[in-house]
């Protein structure tokens, strides 16, 4: 039996299916694995262990990315997760911002291939360094472990982000505190991002990711 | 163009706002233009920035065609700006720490030998001065830590940026301190102290071999009983040796591998306080 069958469509391009008696989380993909998963069909492996999105979706919670919109990504390493969303905004393009030159080499290799995707070698905690660059987007992905990442998630929001456009913010507490207890760790970042947005909905990333949440809020 | 209220630098060239029309200029060179766009505004741009460079480039398709080709060949080079220049800034920041470190003493002794004599104004001016210093101090100190948590975040998380950046400038380049074994990594630092150890020994004296170098400053061994000192920092050594690889492959963060070096340090906490029970 080496078939797919989809179980459940989540949302544009991300299915639940079955492959070799097993289940996994796929993105419909024309291009390559980027990051050692693997790919059966016309589908590519979303390893929740590597993706906090793939965790989210796995633990019950979508967001309804539509194909044509425009996301800023803020912290894009590699491009892990960038590769999946690329692969779900087929009519949209990704802005994603990274400062780190050694895994931004690598998520170079993604943007080459992929015409959606335009690679920003910059700080996020400096938007006024790409206001030039990046237009208004519908949507803002933050994944940076920064002490400060709700500040900056809501600096970029002012330059970029459309009034009602959505935002995921993913959260770990270590890199936010400590030694404080998760727990208040996370108490402390809603709070925060309560000031200047919505939060629609928060939890878990367990336990795929320890100790993180993601935030998903509107503007 | 003194008509004009405000000047946009963008990436595709200039926009210039006049009651509310868009005069809208394209560059011939839009790899500068591009990399001139950072703005110093703080400012949102106030108009749609796509609807403005179709306006030049004609259509959607090729506004984003070009934006996107643009950036890739910014983003090359300046990855290879990025790589060769990160390390030699930490190293010259370090070096510049050690001497405010001087600096800072020297004043600090000369204060106190005025108080001795009793000469207020002057040791005012050079308490204030050792003050300035020392806020310098702090601020190159986050500066390399940022730094190292930018391009070497596992060995940033494991021993924290002063004492990763002391390894790469003792080592020459991250690219040679991914080359070392755990073992010289140990004792990284400690060669001065290793000379004399040998020299003595050449002489027929006795001399101990110093077991630890940089790494000796990191709180996990130094707040361990002499006894299991040379353990953690072993162990300590083999995980940056890791680390320091990622870091110079990949340079992405690894979760469990701080988690490891927290565990064992945990591990011996525990030993150490079991046995001073008994
Ligand atoms: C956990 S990783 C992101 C993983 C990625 N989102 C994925 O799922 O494929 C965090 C990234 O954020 C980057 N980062 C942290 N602070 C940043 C900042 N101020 N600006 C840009 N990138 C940043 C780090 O260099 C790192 O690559």
């Amino acid at each position: 039996m080496t078939d797919v069958e989809i179980l459940k469509q989540i949302t544009h391009n991300v299915f639940l299916v079955r492959y070799e008696n097993r289940e996994f989380l796929v993105t419909k993909s024309k291009f390559k694995p980027h990051y050692g998963e693997r790919k059966f069909s016309d589908f590519r492996e979303w390893i929740p262990y590597r993706s906090k999105l793939a965790a989210m979706i796995l633990n019950g919670y979508t967001v309804d990315f539509r194909p044509e919109i425009k996301i800023l990504y803020l912290g894009a390493a590699s491009g892990t997760t960038v590769s999946h969303l690329s692969d779900i905004l087929e009519k949209g393009h990704i802005y994603a911002i990274e400062y780190s030159a050694r895994p931004f080499k690598k998520f170079l290799e993604l943007a080459l291939e992929r015409k959606n995707i335009i690679p920003l070698l910059k700080d996020a905690s400096r938007p006024e360094e790409y206001a030039g660059i990046v237009e208004e987007v519908d949507f803002i992905y933050q994944d940076i472990a920064q002490k400060n990442q709700s500040e900056i998630f809501a600096k970029n929001a002012e330059f970029f982000l459309k009034k009602g456009g959505g935002g995921l913010i993913m959260v770990k507490a270590r890199s936010i505190d400590s030694v404080a207890e998760p727990s208040e760790v996370f108490k402390r970042v809603l709070s925060e991002l309560e000031r200047s947005f919505s939060i629609v909905k928060y939890g878990k990333l367990d336990p795929y990711h320890k100790d993180h949440i993601f935030v998903h809020v509107e503007f | 163009m003194s008509e004009y209220k405000s000047e946009y630098k963008v990436w595709f060239g200039r926009v210039y706002e006049k009651d509310s029309e868009l005069e809208v200029r394209k560059s011939d060179d839009l790899v500068q233009s591009f990399e001139e766009s950072k703005s110093e505004k703080l400012d949102k741009i106030p108009f749609s920035l796509k609807e403005a460079g179709i306006r030049v480039f004609g259509s959607e398709e090729d506004y984003y065609s070009s934006l996107r080709r643009t950036a890739i060949q910014i983003a090359e080079k300046e990855i290879e700006r990025e790589l060769k220049g990160s390390e030699r800034y930490l190293i010259s920041l370090l070096k510049a720490l050690d001497e405010l470190d001087l600096g800072i003493n020297l004043f600090s002794e000369k204060i106190r030998d005025l108080e001795e004599i009793k000469i207020d104004e002057n040791t005012e001016k050079f308490r204030r001065i050792v003050r300035d210093l020392k806020k310098l101090r702090r601020d190159i100190e986050d500066e390399i830590n940022s730094g190292v948590a930018r391009s070497m975040p596992n060995m940033s998380e494991i021993v924290g940026g002063i004492i990763a950046a002391r390894l790469i400038e003792k080592a020459g380049s991250l690219k040679r301190l991914s080359s070392l074994p755990a073992s010289t990594i140990q004792i990284l630092g400690a060669e001065k102290s290793l000379f004399k150890a040998m020299s003595r020994m050449k002489k027929g004296k006795k001399a101990k071999t110093p077991k630890h170098g940089i790494i000796f400053q990191h709180p996990f061994i130094r707040t361990l009983p002499k006894s299991l000192r040379g353990k953690m920092a072993r162990f300590l050594a083999s995980k940056l040796a890791i680390a320091a690889r990622i870091d110079y492959y990949s340079g992405e963060l690894k979760e469990d591998l701080f988690e490891s070096v927290k565990r064992k340090y945990e591990e011996f906490r525990e030993k150490s306080k079991a046995k001073s029970r008994k």
